[in-house]
């Protein structure tokens, strides 16, 4: 018995846990796993090209063999994109693994797991807090790390100057 | 020669593989609209214009989330450039003026469904002038 336990425990930690998309519940969600290219939306659209997909400083796009061009703008972070998941797959093959948002509106795409072509490590879209807590000097996974948006010193400065509303002096009714 | 004309297409068949198969000609157009989160707005996971999106709308452009401009015409417009700054992430150029009212020139693409705007100018910025606090609060925590 302890044998098998073992066994079943050996066998869970090799395969990982389970990586497949949640549903979330937003309306014309579909959750889908495709491989496609990472690009560089602007390259792509316009033929505005910099090195390595712009390093972190440009929205990524999945390309689908067929053509079809996905805005991936949502990873598993809170208030986050994908782009520190995708950016050092620029140019690559991946399995992208997520939500397809096909609203009519505007198709998009949340990734919430990823992994290089054919048969990369799977890893979680949520490298946006993991790296925010590296340039912060916090654990991952702090408190501050995990509200990151309240903690953040660039929305600070904003926030402190226009308030939650945007404007300078209109405050909330309770304050 | 033929050495040459082998070494000429090779360059031609790098230089296509490195642009992109897709770029197309754009249309030129005026929009205005209000800069707004797209994800919120899109899915529709909370009341996401004015005032009482604004903070919410901080976080997810900072968070590096596109940033679109829900334009009069009720069109989402991807913005992918400002001008000369071809960065659209977090960029602190478009931060600063999110929930603004705008009105922009530029180059507009269409495909696979998705607007994305290319701004070559920025007509007219009137600041936030959609006030929704009053009766949706602060989204999406009330804080």
């Amino acid at each position: 018995m302890r044998s098998l336990l073992f066994a079943i425990a050996a066998l869970a930690v090799s395969a990982g846990p389970a990586l497949s998309a949640d549903e979330w519940g937003i309306e014309h969600e579909e959750v889908v796993r495709f491989e496609a290219k990472v690009v560089d939306l602007l390259c792509e659209i316009a033929g505005d090209c910099p090195p390595a997909c712009g390093a972190g400083k440009r929205q990524l796009g999945l390309l689908k063999e067929d053509g079809t061009l996905i805005p991936v703008v949502k990873n598993f972070d809170p208030f986050a994109g994908a782009v520190n998941d995708l950016k050092d797959f620029c140019g690559k093959q991946i399995v992208a693994d997520g939500l397809l948002i096909a609203d009519p509106l505007m198709p998009m795409m949340v990734l919430q797991f990823k992994r290089e072509a054919p048969d990369g490590k799977w890893s979680r879209a949520n490298w946006f807090v993991r790296d925010w807590a590296e340039a912060n000097g916090v654990a991952r996974d702090s408190e501050q790390a995990g509200q990151w948006f309240y903690n953040d010193k660039t929305i600070k400065a904003k926030i402190d100057v226009g308030g939650p509303f945007g404007i300078p002096g209109l405050k909330p009714d309770n304050e | 020669m033929k050495y040459c004309v082998g070494l000429v297409a090779a360059l031609l068949g790098a230089l296509a593989t490195a642009l992109p198969a897709h770029a197309a000609t754009p249309d030129r157009v005026r929009v205005t609209g209000e800069i707004i989160d797209t994800w919120c707005y899109v899915t529709e996971i909370m009341y996401a214009e004015g005032t009482a999106h604004h903070q919410c709308a901080v976080w997810c452009a900072v968070g590096g989330i596109p940033v679109s401009i829900l334009g009069e015409d009720g069109n989402v417009y991807m913005v992918l450039k400002v001008e000369d700054d071809g960065d659209n992430v977090a960029n602190p150029r478009i931060v600063k003026i999110q929930s603004h009212k705008v009105t922009v020139d530029g180059d507009l693409y269409v495909r696979d469904g998705v607007r994305y705007l290319v701004v070559t100018q920025v007509a007219d910025d009137q600041g936030i002038v959609k006030l929704t606090h009053e009766e949706y609060g602060i989204q999406p925590f009330g804080e």
